[in-house]
C-alpha cells in the first residue's frame, strides 16, 4: 500500500483513494491493523464524536445488492438487507461498534433487528426530525451527551473537550478540502470525484486528509480542460459504487452537482469551530447542513436548496434516483421533478434496485442525455 | 375501523361461523353522524369558527379538540376506500402522478382521492384548513403531510416524537412538551382562540375514559370463548380513533362494553365452537377483511386480541394535561423497540391464553413490519407457541396473493389439530 507522507507521489495517492473507494473497507484489517474502526450508516451520525473517541468512522456499504437475510422482508432496501447479511456473516466483527441514527423508518428498524440478531455492539442516536422545532437544539445536545457516554463506555476512554475540538477541526478541514474538490467537479470526470468522496468515508480520516491535500494540486491541474458535456445534477440516497456516475460520463454527461447521501451531501454545510463549545458547533452543523428527505427544516427548504444548486451550477438536467423501497427519497421525487421542470431543467427519475445500473438504465440515460445535448439552451428558455 | 363495512359485516357473520354484535347498529349511527358532520364541514365550519384539520392517527387530538378544531383522519378514510374496493383506482391516480407503488397505500389512496375526489367513496375528504402530523407511527406521515401542505397551501404542524430505543428519556419528554406548547401557540393564531386549560383537562378526562372503556371491553376477550374476534375489533375501533375525547364515543363504548360483558356471562363466543385462540399483529387486511378471517373462523380459530387496535387501549401517562399528552403520544407502541413490542405480544399471548399468533407483514407499513421476524422468533422462543407470517398490504389488494396465503394458513391451522 502507498505510504502517505509529504514525499508521496500525488498520482499514487490518487490511486490509493480510488482503491479504497472500491474496496469499501474490506481490507481495513490488513491495511490499518493499528486502527480501530466504528461503523455507521447515515451522514447524521456525528463522525466528530467517533473521532474524538479515538476511533475511525467507517461507513457501512453492502457487498451485494441481492442479499436476502431472513430477518428482513424482501420489501426492504438493498442497503439494509446487504449490510445486515454481512453482519450475520460476521463481516463487521472487528468493528468496535456500530452506530445507528434515526433517519428513515428502515434505519430505525434495522437498529433493533441488528441488536437482536447481530454480533456487534450497537449504539443509537435519535436526533430531532424537525430540526428547527421548539426545543430541538436542547434535545439534540442531550442526545449528543448520551452518545458521548455510550462511546466512552465502549472504549473505556474519556472523551475530552480537547479531543472533541481536535475532531471538530479535522472534520472541518476534511469538509473544506472536499468542498474545494466539489468546485472542480464540472471539469473532472464524475466517477473520479464521486469515488474520492466515498473514500473519505471508508479509510482512516487523518490518512484521507493527508492524501487529499496532496492530490488536490494534481486534480486542479486536471480540471482545466473545458468540456461540452451535458451538465447534470444528481440527487439520491446512498450509492455505494460509481456505476451510475461512470455510465453518465460514458454517455456524454457530467455531474456538476451532487446531492447524494454518500457523495457531497455527506460533507456539505458550514462547520463552525470557534465557539469554544464543540457540541454546540456540531449541532449547528448537522442541523444546518442541506437536509436529507428524512429531516425537515421547513416545508420547502430542501426543494429550494436543490433548485438553487441546479441554477448555481448551471445544470441542464437533473437525475432523481430512487433506490427501490427508499420511501423518503421517493416522496420528494415528485415535488422535486415538478420544481425542476418548472425551472426549465429536464428531469429523469430513475428507480434502482441497488447502486448498479444496467442495460435498461443505459437506454433511458442515453435518451435523456442526448435530449439535453440537443437542447443546450434549455435552461435559459425555461 | 371502517363503519361502512359494519352492515356487510353482520350479513357475512350469519354465513361465516361468527356471531354479529347488536352494537353494530349504534356504531353505524355514531359513525354515520361523524361522517355527515365531517363531510358537511364547509357549511358549518366557518360560521362556527371551527377549522377542519386532517390529522394522523397518532396526533394529540385532545389538544385540537380544546381549540374546537374538527379532525378528520386520512388513514381512516383510506381504510374505508379499501373496504369499498376503491384503493386500486385511487392508488393508480397517485402512481400516475409519480408516487411510487412502494409507498404506503393509505397515503397513495388518500392522494388519489385528493386528485380525483370523484373516484373516492364518500366523495373524498373535505378540504382541510390545517394539517397536524405526529411521527410517532412512522416517518411516512411527515412526507405525506408535506405533500398535502404543498397541495392545499395550508399550515402544517408536526409533532416530532423521538423514537424510543428504551424507556422515555427526560430529554425526549421535555422536547415533545416544548413542541406541544409551541403547537398551542400556533393553534391560538390559527383559530383565534386562547387555549382553555379547563377545556383541555376535560378533553383529557374524556379521552382517558374512552380509552378505559375500550381497554376493559378488550379484556373481556380473555374469557373462553372470546366474545370478540379480530374483525369485530377492527370495525369497532373506529370511534376510539376519530372520537377520542368525545361524549359520543364514550356513550358508544358503554353500549359495546355492556354487550360484550353479557356475551361473556352467557358464554357466547364470537366464533362458534372456538377451538384455537390466536393473537393478530399489524393493521388489518382491509380489502380481505371477511374472506381472510373466514379462513380461520371456519376452523374454529378466533383472534382474541391484537396489537393494532390495542394501540388505542394504552393508559394515559400521569402529569398535567400537556405532560400527559407528551408522554402518552411518545410512548405509543409503534414508536418503540422490537424488544418492547415482543414483550407486549408475549404478555398478550399469556394474558389471553393464546395458542399461537399471526403476523401480517404489511408492505405499506415498514415500522410495523420490518422488525416482525425478530419479534416472531423471540415470542416463539419465550412462549413456545407458533407464529405465522403472512405477506400482504393493509389496503392495496394487488399485494395479496390468495392461494399462497390460503395454503400457509391451512398448514398453520393444521398444527393445532390436537386441540379440541
Amino acid at each position: 500500500m502507498t505510504k502517505i507522507d509529504t514525499h508521496s507521489d500525488p498520482n499514487e495517492l490518487l490511486d490509493l483513494l480510488l482503491e479504497e473507494s472500491t474496496l469499501k473497507g474490506a481490507e481495513r484489517f490488513h491495511r490499518y491493523p493499528e486502527r480501530k474502526f466504528f461503523g455507521y450508516f447515515c451522514s447524521y451520525f456525528p463522525e466528530e464524536l467517533i473521532l474524538a473517541a479515538g476511533l475511525d468512522p467507517l461507513r457501512l456499504f453492502p457487498d451485494s445488492e441481492n442479499s436476502t437475510p431472513a430477518e428482513l422482508p424482501a420489501y426492504s432496501c438493498s442497503l439494509a438487507r446487504g449490510t445486515l447479511d454481512m453482519e450475520i456473516r460476521e463481516q463487521w466483527q472487528d468493528l468496535v461498534g456500530i452506530g445507528f441514527t434515526h433517519t428513515c423508518d428502515t434505519m430505525q428498524c434495522l437498529s433493533g433487528i441488528w441488536a437482536a440478531s447481530g454480533h456487534s455492539k450497537t449504539i443509537d442516536i435519535v436526533p430531532p426530525v424537525m430540526l428547527t422545532a421548539q426545543g430541538a437544539s436542547r434535545y439534540y445536545q442531550s442526545e449528543l451527551n448520551n452518545l458521548i457516554k455510550e462511546l466512552t463506555a465502549l472504549t473505556q476512554q474519556d472523551i475530552t473537550q480537547q479531543a472533541l475540538q481536535d475532531a471538530l477541526l479535522l472534520c472541518a478541514h476534511t469538509r473544506n478540502l472536499v468542498t474545494e474538490l466539489d468546485t472542480l467537479r464540472p471539469n473532472l470526470p464524475s466517477p473520479l470525484v464521486f469515488a474520492i468522496l466515498r473514500a473519505g468515508q471508508l479509510m482512516p480520516r487523518a490518512d484521507y486528509v493527508k492524501a487529499l491535500e496532496q492530490c488536490l494540486p494534481a486534480l486542479k491541474d486536471m480540471a482545466v480542460t473545458p468540456h461540452t458535456r451535458a451538465k447534470l445534477l444528481i440527487t439520491s440516497a446512498v450509492l455505494e459504487n460509481d456505476s451510475l456516475f461512470t455510465m453518465i460520463e460514458d454517455l456524454g454527461g457530467r455531474v456538476v452537482a451532487d446531492d447524494t447521501c454518500s457523495g457531497y451531501r455527506h460533507y456539505s454545510g458550514h462547520t463552525l469551530t470557534e465557539s469554544g463549545d464543540p457540541l454546540s458547533d456540531i449541532i449547528k452543523r448537522y442541523s444546518g447542513m442541506p437536509s436529507c428527505p428524512c429531516k425537515n427544516r421547513s416545508l420547502n427548504e430542501r426543494i429550494s436548496y436543490l433548485s438553487g444548486l441546479a441554477k448555481q451550477r448551471d445544470a441542464q438536467g437533473a437525475i432523481i434516483v430512487i433506490r427501490k423501497y427508499c420511501e423518503p427519497h421517493a416522496w420528494d421525487a415528485v415535488t422535486l421533478a415538478e420544481t425542476f421542470r418548472n425551472n426549465g431543467i429536464r428531469t429523469l427519475t430513475l428507480e434502482l434496485e441497488g447502486a448498479n445500473v444496467g442495460g435498461q438504465e443505459r437506454t433511458r440515460l442515453q435518451a435523456f442525455i442526448e435530449s439535453l445535448s440537443e437542447a443546450p439552451e434549455l435552461s435559459k428558455e425555461g | 375501523m371502517p363503519d361502512a363495512q359494519s352492515t356487510k359485516h353482520n350479513e357475512h357473520a350469519k354465513k361465516r361461523n361468527y356471531r354479529p354484535l347488536v352494537s353494530t347498529k349504534a356504531l353505524q349511527k355514531t359513525m354515520g353522524r361523524y361522517y355527515a358532520i365531517t363531510n358537511y364541514h364547509r357549511y358549518w365550519g366557518k360560521p362556527l369558527r371551527r377549522p377542519l384539520a386532517w390529522v394522523t392517527s397518532g396526533a394529540p387530538v385532545e389538544l385540537l379538540r380544546a381549540f374546537k378544531i374538527h379532525s378528520a383522519y386520512p388513514e381512516q378514510y383510506a381504510a374505508i376506500y379499501s373496504a369499498r374496493q376503491a384503493t386500486v383506482s385511487l392508488c393508480e391516480v397517485a402512481e400516475t402522478a409519480g408516487y411510487s407503488q412502494d409507498l404506503c397505500s393509505y397515503a397513495r389512496s388518500n392522494i388519489g382521492g385528493v386528485l380525483r375526489p370523484d373516484l373516492a367513496p364518500l366523495g373524498g375528504m373535505p378540504k382541510p384548513d390545517l394539517l397536524v402530523a405526529c411521527n410517532n407511527i412512522c416517518g411516512t406521515v411527515l412526507k405525506w403531510y408535506e405533500v398535502l401542505a404543498r397541495h392545499f397551501n395550508v399550515p402544517l404542524l408536526v409533532l416530532d416524537t423521538p423514537f424510543l430505543t428504551g424507556e422515555l428519556t427526560p430529554q425526549a419528554k421535555e422536547y415533545v412538551l416544548e413542541q406541544l406548547n409551541a403547537m398551542a401557540v400556533d393553534l391560538e393564531k390559527i383559530t383565534g382562540r386562547k387555549l382553555n386549560q379547563q377545556s383541555l383537562a376535560e378533553q383529557m378526562r374524556r379521552s382517558a375514559e374512552i380509552t378505559s372503556l375500550w381497554k376493559e371491553t378488550r379484556q373481556y376477550c380473555q374469557a373462553s370463548p372470546s366474545p370478540l374476534n379480530a374483525p369485530d375489533l377492527f370495525i369497532h375501533m373506529a370511534p376510539i380513533v376519530v372520537l377520542r375525547g368525545s361524549q359520543e364515543g364514550i356513550n358508544y363504548y358503554r353500549k359495546l362494553e355492556a354487550e360484550v360483558k353479557e356475551r361473556v356471562k352467557l358464554g357466547q363466543g364470537a366464533v362458534n365452537n372456538e377451538r384455537i385462540r390466536l393473537v393478530w399483529d399489524n393493521i388489518a387486511i382491509w380489502p380481505q377483511l371477511f374472506s381472510f378471517y373466514k379462513l380461520f373462523a371456519e376452523k374454529g380459530a378466533c383472534f382474541v386480541t391484537d396489537t393494532y387496535s390495542g394501540g388505542w387501549a394504552a393508559d394515559h401517562a400521569p402529569g398535567t394535561p400537556m405532560e400527559s399528552l407528551a408522554a402518552t403520544y411518545t410512548e405509543v407502541f409503534l414508536n418503540r423497540s422490537p424488544e418492547y413490542r415482543a414483550n407486549q405480544l408475549i404478555n398478550q399471548i399469556r394474558d389471553y391464553k393464546a395458542h399461537g399468533f399471526v403476523m401480517h407483514s404489511n408492505r405499506s407499513c415498514k415500522p410495523y413490519s420490518l422488525v416482525q421476524e425478530v419479534i416472531r422468533r423471540k415470542v416463539m422462543r419465550e412462549t413456545g407457541v407458533p407464529g405465522l407470517m403472512i405477506e400482504a398490504d393493509m389496503a392495496d389488494p394487488r399485494a395479496y396473493a390468495e392461494e399462497p396465503v390460503r395454503n400457509r394458513v391451512q398448514a398453520f391451522l393444521e398444527t393445532f389439530d390436537d386441540l379440541t
